[in-house]
């Protein structure tokens, strides 16, 4: 039964506790789902060729002997069976393989099988977001079908593509602009054209990258410009009344129109790295909280926050989760021999910080996979929406990947590459994500020059971000979208006197971490070129 | 005018009706808050039609009852609404009671707000009723009209919730539209004398019905009875035949003439026959719309619980529970899992079809069988799909339940414990489950259960009574039950019985410790089994003896069972996990005697299979004679010479072997030498002691000389530490023990004497190592190691410390007796060293003791 049919059919509650009941489980029974799918998991993956060769000579017959003696395990293991597509290897026939860049991969894209049960899993899972989305109090389902979703993510084969088609199956929904149209656009063209249409019938719901819907958002008085301003007649009557109501108050009040003036949005969901950054203004501008919901190529859509937006649930039949703890996390950076340890959801703290590993239920092939985010466990239980399960904030990608509004993913490898594209005489480097006062994400860059070239060429600041955002843009796609579609620039360089990274080096007795240290890292580094400075000044 | 006031009658008819059917329905908030509904209709209608045919005790009276109905119509609508919307503002609701009611009643008393009209003869022959208004109705009216307000509020929040809420709600639009319209029509157009009103509270009640039977928030289990019948149909004659009377006297004084009696009589007669009719209708049309179905139900389970609980085999009671099922509720598929032994699943044991794979378990961890558990009742599919716990259930789980097509399940149970699932697929006609239906299947459920429950108990009772607890053959009672029964049916046929003795099975588990001749034994039942199959019967008649009664076989075939059966047993412990140590080869005894051809009785016929039995062991074992009484047919033993001739040849072929093993050790660790002497020396004094025969002795002598002989890959630095050994050097030191297994495995012929090295540091309560095996578990020859072991310990000089002396050795023992000895066998060897017939040799030479 589809779910708009059950919507027609079964009581509210019905509806409620097959999709949302998860979030009325005691922690045991939560373990409970978890620890029955994977022991399903086990056998399916154990049988496969795919599971036989990870697994060569291991004996794995309990889900604790699975997690003592299976090592954490990454796209690197998978790549040779998973690139070549061989379906026939993996623990279910995969319905259709999800594609994601591989930042600083062996190839340039990962993928990843979905198998009709996962599929199955993801569309109850994205209707509880959906459900969750919208209500405003625990039991109550205010979906209704046919309304006017406004869609801005990218579409198929990526993981984001999956939403409006499983969505699809299970209820009658506008997408503004329509899926398969949608499909042939390019992403900006896409945005602009699901806003006009919007602004023509309405829009009910709104999914998209935090940051993308930040920046449509931002610029709705010049889409309202480019729309209403030049053929006010293609409004609907009610927008148009709207329209006159909003221009009045804006002009009364100062400002420009916002979207709240116009829409009486149900709910808006978004997903993605620095999501936090840009809640508080979607807030202000949709005069609705947007909900925040975690979905990845590998994981498929595992965690969604609820109507009181204070932290993620993990839902219990997507993944296996095991959450490595911060310290062992770091540890596994510094030494990539070691193994470190993970818990279990029944063993978190509150207030720590984790690393997820996943391994994917329902037929999956990524078995103790490290996704590379990082979460923190905002709390065990929660009073104000009655669960008994812990809830996580969205942290950020791992230390070693600096992610930029979900839109790139930037590696040592990446930078190094960079850096030797641009000819330009860099001694030593360290990048950080920063934010700024706004609370927007920075990519800050401390360079050191070669000395031996700072008398033959011009070296400042702005040219070297030039130079470098240049090479990004050549060898990141992504990166060259911030600035299209986003219209960001995160690049900051910072130039350290000569001898600085040595001078550090001496000081700890080991070279700064090349991307993401710590930020007292940071503040040290910089007490290096006092020092250096101080040194020239004795001379 | 008098077919307008046929309606009031025919609506007060429908209220009663309603009311009487519901009364005896389940109670639930929102069936009462109908039957007040119904109470309301008839006081309003009856009090009306009382009222205008003006009965006793006058038409005030009445008027005040009709007032009093509405009142309480008005608040039962309302509460019906807050029950059926479950609005949860109880206050608001007690207030509308006290309001309503008070105002009825208050009006009742002192007419404030409507006094009862006045009666005026209209001089046709009609009255006609004048009212007279005051301003103090318009409070009625108010209060009144707060209630309506009310409940459209409730109505519209309802209704605006969600589709399926809207849906539930139109039956309920539809009614209060029909009000509605009527009280326009009354208002606006010439309905005179037309109770508008009261056909539309009558379709409002319809509709409020229909919302109910929706909702399955009723069920009308009312099994009327025949005097409620008869007063209902007299009532009701009673007041059409008053309200027509004139009318009707007048119609038979026409036919008639003018005999007041021939009038009366025919009155009476029309009266009683009217009654009747009314009578048979009534129950006709109760016993279709309603009952007709409960009736039929409640026969079929009254039938099947009846037949059930006359049963006491499992197989019949299913059976009959899955016809009973579909009669009622006619399914495509109806399967029943019961519980295996284990409790780990059910197996699918009884279908509807028996053309069903039988192949199907559902897991005992399975969510289903939790929330079945959890829920005790029927649980649908589609409910439990809406579950949380659904979401914890295989791929495969759903797929097997979408196979089995299976809508609903209930549970059959036995006290708490869940005994049997049964799933029941859908209609065939396609409609859903019912209430009724769900009700149905809970009684039959019960009634299954209780039954179930009985004829398991039968079922175990019979099951022990016949069969060996051990084995799970059939008991000696049984086998010559069995064996008379088979005699007489074959006739002229013959019939074959083959007893299985097994040889030195005392030894074997002297060798071995009763846990592993329990095993042994165990394995031999079920070789014995697997053998013979459907034709025959396999019995265990005493500790060590099996007899297997082969109907319609003859000599040869008995035979060539028992030679298959040999050959099994003599290859069994080959196959036995490592672990247990087990290594000599188990052998069986067989005598075989066939009637008709070695005998004419039963008893002849177990005589003389014993008989062939002793025959075989007399000269050798390990053997099959076949004997017809007077002579031995045919059999090939071993002799007796020829085995004990083999056995002295292995001890002597070993002893050179065991010596150069021993000296082995003595070049690492001398203590180790004496005491392997020293031990030997009192082991066998002990076993002798104890009666032993020569073969255990040697046994025995054997075990001892080798019992330390892993000590050899022990670090000497272990061995010869002067001071106490730390945890890590003890866990080594225990491995002494695998460590001499293992060199003892490479002796073939000596691997006899394994059980007893590797138990001799077993503890009698269980903390011993390395398999901490307790009391008789632990091998008799292990057990009197273990003793000799510790009293040479004691009494000799070791590295780490100098000799205790006899006394304090003897005392050591003594008290633990019990804890680390067997009691039993730490008082015989005591008692042999106080009397002195156990010398102790500390570290001296040894002193061979002859026994």
């Amino acid at each position: 039964m589809r779910f708009e049919d059950k919507l027609k059919l079964k009581k509210q509650e019905q509806i409620w506790q097959e999709y949302c009941g998860f979030l009325d489980l005691s922690i045991d029974e939560y373990m409970e789902i978890q620890n029955r799918l994977m022991n399903e998991q086990l056998t399916l993956w154990r049988k496969s060729p795919l599971g036989k060769k990870l697994s060569d000579g291991l004996e794995i017959e309990t889900i604790d002997d699975f997690r003592k003696n299976f090592p954490l395990t990454t796209y690197e293991d998978y790549a040779d069976v998973l690139l070549q597509k061989r379906d026939d290897m993996l623990p279910a026939e995969p319905v259709i393989w999800i594609h994601t860049t591989w930042e600083g991969g062996m190839h340039p894209i990962k993928v990843a099988p979905y198998s009709k049960n996962m599929l199955e899993a993801y569309k109850q899972n994205i209707l509880a977001c959906m459900i969750l989305g919208v209500t405003e109090e625990r039991g109550k389902v205010n979906v209704k079908a046919g309304g006017n979703f406004l869609y801005g993510l990218v579409a198929l084969p990526y993981a984001t593509g999956l939403f409006p088609r499983a969505l699809a199956d299970e209820i009658h929904v506008n997408f503004l602009p329509p899926v398969k149209e949608a499909e042939k656009m390019p992403f900006s063209e896409r945005n602009k054209k699901g806003f006009k249409m919007g602004l023509k019938g309405g829009i009910d719901y709104f999914f998209g990258m935090s940051s993308v819907a930040y920046f449509v958002s931002k610029s709705f008085s010049k889409l309202m410009e480019s729309s209403g301003g030049g053929s006010r007649s293609a409004l609907s009557p009610k927008v148009a009344v709207k329209y006159l109501k909003a221009k009045k108050k804006s002009r009364k009040e100062g400002r420009s129109i916002l979207p709240k003036d116009l829409f009486d949005l149900k709910g808006i969901m978004i997903s993605g790295t620095d999501s936090s950054c840009y809640k508080d203004e979607l807030e202000e501008m949709w005069g609705i909280r947007p909900m925040e919901l975690f979905a990845g190529t590998e994981p498929t859509c595992i965690g969604t926050e609820t109507w009181t937006r204070d932290g993620m649930y993990f839902f219990p039949d997507a993944c296996f989760y095991e959450f490595i703890p911060e310290s062992e996390m770091l540890r596994s950076m510094e030494d990539e021999s070691y193994q470190p340890s993970t818990c279990l959801m029944n063993e978190v703290v509150k207030g720590e910080k984790y690393e997820i590993v996943i391994s994917v239920l329902k037929g999956g092939a990524f078995m103790r996979y490290r996704v590379g985010d990082v979460y923190r466990c905002a709390g065990l239980e929660n009073h104000k929406d009655g669960t008994r399960i812990p809830r996580f904030n969205y942290v950020d990608r791992v230390p070693d990947i600096i992610d930029v509004a979900g839109f790139t993913r930037i590696t040592k490898n990446s930078v190094q590459h960079v850096i030797e594209l641009s000819g330009l005489e860099i001694k030593d480097w360290t990048v950080i994500k920063e934010y700024t006062e706004n609370n927007k994400p920075v990519m800050k860059m401390y360079v050191e020059m070669k000395p031996e070239c700072l008398a033959g060429s011009a070296v400042s600041s702005r040219i070297l971000k030039e130079h470098l955002s240049i090479y990004f843009k050549y060898m990141d796609h992504d990166y060259e979208d911030l600035k299209k579609i986003l219209g960001m620039d995160p690049l900051e360089i910072v130039i350290v006197k000569c001898g600085t990274f040595e001078q550090f080096k001496k000081n700890h007795g080991r070279e700064i971490r090349r991307i993401n240290p710590a930020s007292h890292q940071i503040r040290e580094l910089l007490n290096a070129q006092d020092q250096v400075f101080a040194g020239v000044r004795a001379l | 005018m008098y077919s307008f006031a046929s309606i009031s009658i025919i609506a007060l008819c429908c209220y009663a009706f309603l009311l009487a059917a519901f009364a005896a329905a389940r109670k639930t908030p929102v069936v009462n808050s109908f039957i007040g509904v119904l109470i309301g209709g008839v006081l309003w209608t009856g009090g009306s039609f009382c009222m205008r045919i003006q009965m006793a005790p006058g038409s005030e009276f009445w008027f005040h009852t009709s007032m009093m109905g509405m009142f309480i119509i008005c608040y039962a609508f309302c509460w019906f609404l807050m029950e059926f919307t479950d609005s949860k503002n109880r206050k608001l609701n007690a207030l509308w009671f006290v309001l309503m009611i008070g105002m009825g009643v208050v009006n009742s008393i002192t007419g404030v707000f409507l006094e009862a009209p006045e009666a005026i003869d209209a001089g046709n022959g009609d009255t006609v009723f004048i009212y007279e208004y005051s301003w103090t109705v318009s409070i009625m009216f108010v209060l009144c009209g707060a209630v309506v307000a009310h409940m459209f509020i409730l109505m519209i929040r309802y209704y605006m919730s969600d589709d399926l809420k809207k849906r539930q709600m139109r039956p309920l639009m539809l009614g209060i539209a029909f009000i509605f319209i009527g009280e326009l029509m009354w208002m606006f157009f010439s309905v005179k004398g037309f109770p508008v009103d009261i056909v539309a509270a009558l379709i409002m009640v319809v509709c409020m019905m229909y919302t109910l039977h929706q909702r399955r928030l009723f069920k009308l289990t009312s099994l009327f009875s025949r005097e409620s019948y008869y007063i209902m149909s007299l009532i009701l004659a009673l007041g059409l035949f008053m309200y027509f009377n004139n009318g009707l006297s007048r119609l038979l004084r026409k036919v008639l003439g003018d005999s007041q009696t021939a009038v009366n009589m025919a009155m009476c007669l029309l009266f009683a026959l009217f009654t009747l009719v009314l009578y048979m209708a009534m129950k006709r049309f109760i016993n279709r719309v309603f009952i007709k179905d409960e009736i039929a139900k409640a026969n079929m389970l009254k039938e099947f619980s009846r037949t059930v609980s006359e049963s006491l085999n499992v197989e019949e009671i299913l059976d009959k529970m899955v016809n009973v099922i579909y009669d009622v509720i006619p399914a495509n598929k109806i399967h029943v899992f019961i519980k295996s032994e284990d409790e780990r699943e059910f197996r699918l044991t009884h279908s509807l079809s028996p053309l069903t794979d039988r192949n199907v378990v559902i897991s005992a961890t399975s969510p289903l069988v939790k929330q079945l558990a959890r829920n005790g009742e029927c649980l649908l599919m589609e409910d439990f799909k809406c579950l949380t716990v659904y979401k914890s259930m295989w791929d495969r789980e759903k797929r097997q339940l979408e196979e089995l097509e299976a809508n609903c399940f209930f549970v059959l149970k036995d006290a708490d414990d869940m005994v049997g699932i049964v799933a029941v697929s859908g209609k065939k006609d396609g409609s859903r489950f019912t209430y009724d239906d769900i009700s149905f299947l809970d009684s039959v459920g019960s009634v299954c259960s209780i039954a179930v429950k009985n004829s398991r108990l039968y079922e175990k009772a019979w099951y022990e009574a016949r069969i060996d607890e051990l084995t799970g053959l059939l008991n000696r009672k049984y086998f010559y039950e069995i064996l008379n029964r088979e005699f007489e049916k074959c006739g002229k046929q013959s019939l074959a019985l083959i007893l299985v003795n097994l040889d030195d099975f005392k030894l074997f588990n002297q060798l071995y410790g009763n846990k592993h001749g329990d095993a042994a034994l165990r394995r031999v039942g079920s070789i014995l089994k697997a053998t013979v199959g459907s034709s025959g019967y396999v019995a265990r008649c005493s500790g060590k003896e099996f007899a297997v009664i082969l109907p319609m076989f003859d000599t040869l075939g008995a035979k060539r069972i028992a030679e298959t059966i040999l050959h099994q047993i003599s290859v069994m412990n080959r196959n036995l996990d490592d672990d247990c140590f087990v290594t000599s080869s188990l052998t069986a005894s067989c005598g075989i005697c066939t009637a008709p051809f070695g005998a004419s009785t039963v008893k002849e016929l177990v005589d003389n299979a014993d008989m062939a039995v002793y025959q075989v062991k007399r000269k050798g074992k390990n053997g099959i004679l076949v004997t017809t009484g007077s002579s031995v047919i045919e059999g090939v033993p071993k002799t007796g010479d020829d085995m004990l001739k083999q056995k002295t040849d292995i001890y002597t072929e070993y002893a050179s072997t065991i010596y150069a093993l021993t000296a082995a050790i003595d070049t690492k660790d001398h203590y180790t030498f004496n005491h392997s002497e020293n031990v030997e020396y009192y082991a066998t004094g002990l076993a002798y002691a104890m009666g032993l025969n020569e073969d255990s002795l040697e046994i025995i002598r054997e075990a001892a000389l080798l019992h330390d002989v892993g000590k050899i890959g022990i670090p000497e630095e272990i061995l010869n530490k002067t001071t106490r050994l730390t945890e890590e050097e003890f866990d080594v030191m225990k491995g002494h023990v695998m460590n001499s297994v293992g060199i003892i495995r490479h002796l073939p012929s000596l691997d006899y004497v394994i059980p007893a090295v590797v138990s001799h540091h077993e503890r009698w309560d269980g903390r011993g190592y390395p398999r901490k095996l307790k009391g008789e578990e632990i091998p008799l020859f292990g057990r009197i190691l273990c003793i000799a072991d510790a009293f040479d310990a004691m009494t000799s000089k070791r590295s780490y410390k100098e000799a205790f002396s006899t006394d304090f050795a003897v005392k050591e023992i003594v008290g633990n007796a019990g804890t680390q000895f067997d009691p039993h066998l730490a008082g015989i060897f005591t008692e042999l060293v106080r009397n002195g017939e156990i010398k102790v040799n500390g570290n001296k030479e040894k002193t061979p003791r002859k026994n």
